[in-house]
């Protein structure tokens, strides 16, 4: 796909990240050292129980490292206190989930405005820019639908406009084609790829569908903890 | 459902309303609902102390209004039937004013009998005078007489009898005659007595006996009139026994009667009365036994102006209020006869 | 963030509902509960509190009550009214006897004879008729409950009681608090109540007393009973005398404390389970929202605001409720005089608040434990 890095967006240094279970602790992250650039869809793709779920959550800011530094847009998010860290996130990350999230008791538009709401704006203004946000995905439409109004589609849309209502310089995405068909799938993907994309904003998508790697700027492979692949394909043996 | 919602949300709207109004309502009822536990004043004037004892030592006490002379319960001396009453309650008698009257029939028939014992008497007397002055005459010309045998012996014995004889009976008809003045000079007393007098000048308080009723000396506590000096008038306040120490004899007391406990007048101190007695009832229960004893005070009322006739009647109950003595003024025990005043 | 807290909570009817009649019947619960307990302790106060112009009671060194009381001699009264501070002092008589109505039914009455001259001692207020009616000759004031209790449906005007042998005609109502027992009560002058009560040797129960300007009710309480030996109760000690003597004798505390208990208990039964079945079910836009970059403090204010919302109306509805209780019942003479006391409601308010706090403290916590990264898996 397109070329060179532009910038390292997130610099990920020696993380490791143990779990207890019990009276055992296990290390479900071993040495990872990654960068992630702007303007580069980036996917991170392993099986369940590769700890790919856990990198992410280190790469965002939600899950500490036991050890290791990462720095995200040249800061050192772990090295924040827990406000400033949660109001990184809010300033920096847009989120989309694998189940969407979506409060049930807004609308749709207010769902997606939530992180400007979060941020303080008026309600009103966040409003008017998630149905712009959500014009841009098509689904201006539904606006005033409440989730439960909503097909899967469209409720994903929503959740994408959440991501990216506030404009934040990294995005992450959690299985976005899990549940839907391939053509819906690339869709998608595509959609991602149109907004999402851009020149100094990262997107990290974790998945393992294997439907979409053709769409992918470049691929990161995690089996038992450990990155195996860095590259622009997937792997032959996958 | 719009961030503007133009339908009314009836969980984030109404209900809040509801919940707001129920509140305000019950705020409102709360404070409405409270009960009524103002103190008020009492709208009939209770007895109150008066001004310059309000605040001051002092002793209460229930009394009853009473002449000066105390009542009198006018008896009769005669049984009898009661013939003419001559007072009615409220007049105003003096000294000896006759009150009532009873039947003095009988008594004026022995008037009149006792008379015609008089006159019978009288004529006794006339008959035996010229009988003795004919007796006394014969027996002079028999003693003119010089010749021993023109009379003889026994007959001058005979005249000298009658003359005697004659002089006796005068002197029993005198008697009869004194007899028969005796018993004149008691029937018309009894008369008199007949005739129920005042034995002070004072008011007629009330009349008990009608023309034609019996009045006997017997039966206790028959009282056919009462009556007593009301100018002025006195009352006998009861003091309990247990206050009588604390107070101040000789200082006037306030006095007001009962249900018209705003007209108080002040009344000066007459006498404690030397014995300290049961409570008299003057709590209307009949038949009440009390253990109480009382002192009782004597107070004069002022003299009843016109306007005051009406304020103060014998029998009236009365609530008074009397300083109490300065305390450590003086520490030995008043003795009540020793200030009575009288 | 509050008003999507607010639509996350009234989103989910059913446990709004549900928490909403949780906090409510609580409140209900406890306020009613507890005003009815108040009111019925206070009706041992209603004889006092009907004397409206009497600021002390003065009785016999062994007398507790209204109704508990040992007569003293008449003197009694010229020894109060001796006392320096006393206003103005007058007799009232309290005795109980059996009063035969025209049906021939016998009713235990309690008679209260008042003072002849100034009527003190009455109640404040009457239905029907006037004081004055009580100087024609036998004349008695019922009190209302009396009134329903010996007269259903009818009027007791004119109706001829007999009492001790004595003739008695009903000409007035006057409007009084019941007592505990909701004895009949008959006003009538204090000289003719010795003739309605059959004779002892002592019989004024009580001498009260109006006080001067310038003293004080306690002072003048310490002075009558410094000087005359008798007790003297200021109003408002001798109410609390009356509610002691219930708390005292009756089982009411113990019952009422127990309904109010379970009120609380299930107050924060209902409301507990709920909110943290609501807490649990929403836990998942929670911990997607941290993860967006909430700050646990908003989270936090989040959940107090849907806590405090279920709260405010809750206990609206449950005051509601109460004040639509006590009055629909004010009408039976069983809650004559019924009153909610202003803090019950506040005693309810912390009671609600405590609940509303445990439990939203208890669902907050699971809420601030969740790990953001939670919504990854």
């Amino acid at each position: 796909m397109s070329a060179a890095p532009i910038s390292k967006a997130i610099s990920v240094r020696d993380i490791a990240r143990d779990f207890t279970a019990g009276q055992q602790t296990i290390r479900v992250l071993h040495d990872i050292d990654i960068d992630v650039h702007s303007g580069e869809l980036t996917y991170i793709v392993g099986e369940s129980g590769s700890g790919k779920t856990t990198l992410i959550s280190i790469m965002c800011g939600i899950l500490y490292p036991t050890e290791g530094t990462v720095r995200v847009f040249d800061t050192d998010i772990y090295h924040l206190s827990d406000t400033e860290l949660v109001e990184f996130r809010l300033n920096n990350i847009g989120f989309i989930f694998q189940q969407y999230n979506l409060i049930p008791a807004i609308d749709a538009a207010s769902n997606a405005a939530v992180p400007l709401i979060a941020q303080g704006m008026d309600r009103h203004e966040a409003r008017e820019r998630a149905v712009a946000m959500m014009d841009k995905l098509n689904i201006a439409d539904q606006a005033d639908k409440l989730p439960n109004q909503l097909s899967g589609g469209q409720q994903q849309r929503v959740a994408i406009a959440r991501a990216l209502v506030h404009e934040p310089r990294l995005v992450v995405c959690d299985e976005p084609t899990a549940a839907l068909d391939a053509r819906s799938g690339r869709r998608v993907m595509d959609l991602l790829r149109e907004v999402a994309v851009d020149e100094d904003r990262a997107c990290i998508i974790v998945t393992h569908d294997n439907r979409v790697f053709d769409l992918a700027d470049r691929i990161l492979v995690l089996e038992d903890g450990r990155v195996t692949h860095d590259g622009a394909e997937m792997p032959e043996d996958h | 459902m719009a961030l503007l919602p133009k339908n009314l949300s009836f969980s984030r709207q109404i209900l809040p309303l509801v919940a707001l109004a129920g509140l305000v309502l019950a705020v409102i009822y709360i404070a409405t609902g409270l009960p009524d536990r103002e103190l008020s004043e009492p709208t009939e004037e209770p007895p109150r102390a008066p001004q310059e004892l309000a605040n001051a030592a002092r002793v209460a006490g229930a009394g009853v209004v009473e002449p000066s002379s105390e009542v009198i319960d006018i008896g009769t001396a005669i049984a009898g039937l009661v013939t003419m009453v001559r007072v009615q309650p409220g007049d105003y008698v003096t000294k000896g004013q006759p009150l009532f009257q009873v039947d003095d029939r009988a008594v004026r028939a022995r008037v009149r009998e006792a008379e015609a014992q008089i006159g019978e008497a009288r004529a006794a007397i006339a008959e035996a005078q010229s009988a003795a002055a004919t007796a006394a005459r014969q027996l002079d010309l028999y003693r003119n007489v010089s010749d021993p045998a023109a009379v003889s012996r026994a007959e001058v014995i005979r005249a000298e009898g009658e003359a005697s004889a004659a002089q006796n009976r005068l002197n029993a008809a005198r008697a009869r005659l004194q007899s028969a003045q005796a018993m004149r000079s008691s029937a018309t007393t009894e008369l008199g007595r007949l005739v129920v007098r005042a034995p002070i000048s004072g008011e007629i308080l009330a009349v008990d006996i009608r023309p034609g009723e019996y009045v006997s000396t017997m039966g206790g506590n028959a009282s056919f009139i009462r009556m007593g000096e009301t100018r002025p008038l006195h009352v006998r306040i009861d003091i309990d026994e247990s206050e009588a120490a604390r107070i101040a004899l000789g200082e006037p007391a306030t006095v007001s009667p009962r249900g018209a406990s705003d007209r108080q007048v002040k009344a000066s101190f007459v006498r404690a009365e030397p014995q300290v007695v049961p409570k008299r009832s003057l709590t209307n229960s009949a038949a009440e036994r009390v253990d109480v004893r009382v002192l009782q005070v004597i107070y004069a009322l002022p003299s009843a102006a016109s306007s005051n006739e009406a304020l103060f009647r014998v029998g009236q109950q009365v609530d008074a209020y009397i300083p109490a003595r300065r305390n450590g003024a003086t520490t030995d025990i008043v003795k009540p006869e020793a200030d009575e005043t009288e | 963030m509050i008003w999507i807290a607010i639509r996350m909570l009234t989103g989910d009817r059913q446990k709004f509902y549900g928490l909403l009649f949780g906090i409510a019947f609580s409140t209900l619960l406890i306020t009613q509960q507890l005003t009815i307990f108040v009111n019925l302790l206070e009706r041992g106060a209603s004889g006092v509190y009907n004397v409206s112009s009497a600021d002390v009671w003065v009785m016999d060194p062994v007398s507790r009550t209204t109704d508990v009381a040992y007569a003293m001699p008449s003197t009694a009264l010229d020894k109060v009214r001796g006392v320096s501070g006393v206003e103005w002092a007058v007799p009232h008589i309290r005795a109980t006897a059996a009063v035969r109505t025209k049906d021939g039914d016998l009713e235990g009455v309690a008679i209260i004879g008042v003072d002849d001259a100034t009527l003190i001692g009455l109640p404040k207020r009457m239905i029907e008729g006037s004081p004055d009616v009580l100087s024609q000759p036998d004349s008695v004031i019922i009190d209302d409950v009396g009134m329903t209790r010996m007269f259903p449906d009818q009027s007791p005007i004119g109706e001829r009681l007999e009492l001790n042998d004595q003739r008695a005609v009903v000409r007035g109502i006057a409007d009084a608090i019941p007592s505990f027992t909701s004895t009949v009560v008959l006003y009538t002058k204090y000289s003719q109540a010795l003739n309605y009560v059959p004779g002892t040797r002592n019989r004024l129960s009580f001498v009260l007393v109006g006080k001067a300007d310038d003293v004080s009710a306690q002072q003048l309480v310490d002075r009558i009973e410094a000087q005359t030996g008798l007790r003297a109760r200021t109003r408002e000690q001798f109410a609390g005398d009356g509610v002691d003597f219930i708390i005292e004798n009756t089982g009411i505390p113990l019952n009422f404390g127990i309904t109010v208990m379970l009120g609380f208990i299930v107050g924060v039964a209902i409301v507990g389970l709920t909110f943290s079945l609501f807490i649990r079910d929403n836990i998942k836009q929670f911990g997607a929202l941290k993860a967006i970059g909430v700050s646990n403090g908003r989270i936090a204010r989040m959940v107090a605001a849907q806590a405090g919302m279920v709260g405010m109306v809750g206990y609206g509805l449950g005051v509601l409720g109460t004040v639509g209780f006590i009055h629909a019942f004010s009408g039976d003479p069983t809650f004559k005089g019924f009153y909610i006391p202003w803090q019950i409601p506040l005693i309810s308010l912390v009671a609600i608040v405590l609940i509303i706090a445990l439990t939203g403290w208890l669902s907050l916590r699971t809420v601030l434990k969740t790990e953001p990264a939670a919504v990854f898996r």
